[in-house]
């Protein structure tokens, strides 16, 4: 029975076409590093299922910011696992992205024919780490207040324009509810489309070319 | 002999592939269950004695308006709540208190005196002075509050 609804649906998707090209794809006789990649991948499913979970309760104004989070730690069942879950995962992407980078620049993995993956990796590295900065506000205690104070002054740094970068990130001259809500809807809207979409540009390319293999002594 | 050939490295990696996966899901997923339906199935109603006022206030065989306000967590906000009573006496030693929420929708019934009933503007139900449905789509009479008398005090169980 399944196999023959396994069969229908392939006589119209060609799944299992789809299927062999993404895992059954032959790859080179590598090592254990070159699982930092769908390590980093199973991080961002967990941080977009738990995010969406937290937005479940979550309110990004100043008046329920604090108090929603608390809510979610301490009284919605299971809240202090999805929260904890989000919080460390933030971290641990961060950490094993950087990870896969290094792996990459040691195994010479950026070089032709693979370039365009690296540029989105770059992008993708940049895209985390904006998302460890704009999430960061959203518990809106007094880490996330002065840190985010702090942060966003060093886009005033730049002579001339610095000023004004500082206003646009802050949304005027000081943190307050429209810099929550900017970051929060970077955090859930901007950041999501650009990191979603740079993962299939990479994963698609990941899959075209294939993987590098470990460089020998003679290349 | 056969049997045990069959596993071989692909299937067993793929088996434990599954498995894995499987478990993450479900241990994933019924906490994810649990945190969206939870609130739902909270009841925080803990009820309360409330003092309505000295039974001196109510007025012979005509229902009474009593108001007092109670406090309303909802997940993290507090709201204030006011709350309005009936309450009708026909000797000021029995007491009743009805709830001033109508049965049929949820609206405010009010007291209109001069027709001696209740009536609710939303459908136009009408209840008597006891609460009982004359017309209109309500189903059933209006919702009684336990009642007690403390001295001179009325109180009423309600949360």
């Amino acid at each position: 029975m399944a196999t023959r609804f396994g069969n229908w649906l392939d006589e119209r998707l060609a799944w299992r076409q789809v299927w062999t090209a993404i895992f059954l794809r032959k790859i080179p006789k590598v090592n254990w590093f070159y699982t930092l990649g769908s390590a980093s991948l199973f991080l961002a499913v967990n941080q977009i299922v738990t995010g969406i979970l937290l937005t479940i309760y979550y309110v990004p104004t100043p008046d329920h910011a604090y108090d929603s989070v608390q809510y979610i730690s301490t009284q919605v069942q299971a809240g202090w696992l999805i929260r904890g879950l989000h919080h460390w995962g933030a971290s641990t992407m961060v950490v094993v992205v950087t990870l896969h980078m290094l792996r990459v620049i040691f195994h010479g993995a950026y070089k032709y024919p693979r370039e365009v993956t690296w540029f989105t990796g770059v992008v993708l590295l940049l895209t985390v780490i904006g998302f460890g900065f704009t999430g960061y506000l959203l518990p809106w205690d007094q880490k996330a207040y002065w840190a985010t104070t702090v942060g966003t002054r060093i886009a005033a740094a730049p002579p001339l324009i610095g000023d004004t970068i500082l206003r646009i990130v802050r949304g005027g001259e000081e943190l307050t509810a429209i810099t929550l809500a900017r970051f929060f809807g970077v955090h859930i809207w901007i950041l999501p489309t650009v990191l979603i979409l740079l993962i299939a540009l990479h994963l698609y390319l990941v899959i075209r070319i294939g993987i590098s293999s470990v460089p020998k002594r003679e290349d | 002999m056969g049997d045990e050939q069959r596993i071989n490295r692909r299937n067993f990696l793929s088996f434990a592939t599954w498995a894995i996966g499987g478990i993450i899901s479900i241990g994933m997923g019924i906490p994810a269950i649990a945190y969206i339906i939870g609130p739902a199935l909270q009841r925080t109603n803990t009820q309360d004695w409330i003092r309505l006022g000295p039974t001196v206030k109510v007025e012979l065989k005509t229902p009474t308006l009593f108001k007092f306000t109670i406090q309303r967590k909802t997940g993290w906000i507090v709201n204030e709540e006011e709350v309005s009573v009936y309450v009708l006496t026909d000797n000021g030693r029995d007491f009743i208190a009805m709830s001033n929420v109508c049965t049929h929708l949820g609206c405010r019934v009010r007291w209109i005196s001069d027709q001696e009933e209740f009536f609710c503007p939303c459908h136009n139900g009408v209840f008597d002075k006891e609460g009982k449905v004359v017309s209109g789509p309500p189903p059933r009479p209006l919702d009684r509050y336990e009642v007690k008398v403390e001295g001179d005090q009325l109180l009423v169980l309600g949360g």
